[in-house]
């Protein structure tokens, strides 16, 4: 009996948040369209501070597969773009979702939202610089 | 009337309104560029296919955790005392966790109402950047020294950032 209540609280909260899921899906579907590699890869300018910075903003704005980042970052170490930069991206490709700020805002209200996506942001800047910084006294 | 219950009912609403909004983005691609429009579509329906089955896992994991743990459960688990056992369940729950983030967030949302601690689900969060299915990839490309160094700075860091989420609470 209880898990039937909590079956039915469970479908009605899944109702609840149907449709900013599916927006979000939907925007994802969008971004992936209209944002080519291609065009994350114009946005770099060989200056390691303001790449690392943009490497943070574009992951944040990407949406995909994990190995999409890798590969695309594998290609943008291949062009010479700094491996701050890369890990950035990669980083916040995972760890920062424009796209599914609404759902997350909705769910867990705005000052956890800020919160949380602040963190995740300065951290992305601050573990590229560390992996770096450790690989080179490893390698 | 819960005030979570009243809390959530009107930014129900906003679901629906980006809905709309999304719906009518959708338009105008398909107004200007047909193919690209068909694309975003394939890919949306590719995403719903694939999230499906992983979302019914989580919807019955929901289920599940409302039946059999209470509240006071939950918070002695993953609340803001719930110490070292709390920070291993949210690091490790967020390494094993599978799928597109956004899935877990209904279930994490419920489980923060119960009385888990905002720091364990931050640091939940952020574990979940590690993805043990695709590291080999990550090892290709990036090589073993990399990969290495990176995922254990993510779990030092989701840990430092649950800690300063749980500061700042307090």
């Amino acid at each position: 009996m209880r898990l039937k209540t909590a079956l039915g609280n469970t479908f009605k909260t899944l109702m609840m948040v149907m449709p900013m899921l599916l927006s979000v899906i939907g925007l994802m579907g969008l971004f992936e369209t209209l944002v080519t590699p291609e065009m994350i890869h114009s946005v770099f300018k060989g200056s390691i501070l303001s790449d690392t910075l943009i490497g943070t903003g574009v992951g944040a704005i990407s949406v995909g597969q994990p190995f999409l980042s890798y590969a695309i970052g594998g290609e943008l170490l291949d062009d010479g773009v700094s491996l701050y930069a890369v890990t950035a991206f990669i980083l916040s490709f995972v760890t920062l979702g424009l796209i599914q700020l609404p759902l997350e805002w909705s769910l867990f209200g705005t000052r956890f939202t800020v919160l949380r996506n602040m963190l995740s942001f300065i951290f992305a800047l601050l573990i590229s610089i560390a992996t770096v910084f450790i690989l080179g006294l490893i390698q | 009337m819960s005030k979570e219950v009243q809390r959530k009912k009107p930014k129900s609403k906003s679901g629906l309104i980006l809905l709309f909004v999304v719906g009518c983005l959708y338009l105008l691609t398909f107004y200007f560029n047909a193919k690209a429009g068909k694309e975003a579509l394939l890919i949306a329906f590719e995403t719903v296919k694939m999230i499906a089955p992983i979302l019914l896992v989580v919807f019955f994991l929901m289920a599940l955790l409302n039946t059999f743990i209470d509240s006071k459960s939950i918070s002695r688990h993953i609340g803001k005392q719930s110490g070292v056992r709390g920070w291993m369940i949210a690091l490790v729950g967020g390494i094993l966790s599978h799928g597109p983030g956004y899935i877990w967030y209904p279930m994490l949302a419920d489980l923060r109402d119960q009385g888990a601690g905002d720091g364990l689900v931050v640091a939940f969060f952020y574990t979940r950047s590690i993805k043990l299915p695709w590291l080999p990839l990550m090892i290709s490309y990036f090589g073993l020294a990399f990969t290495v160094v990176l995922t254990l700075l993510v779990i030092l860091s989701a840990w430092i950032q649950g800690l300063i989420v749980n500061r700042i609470n307090t």
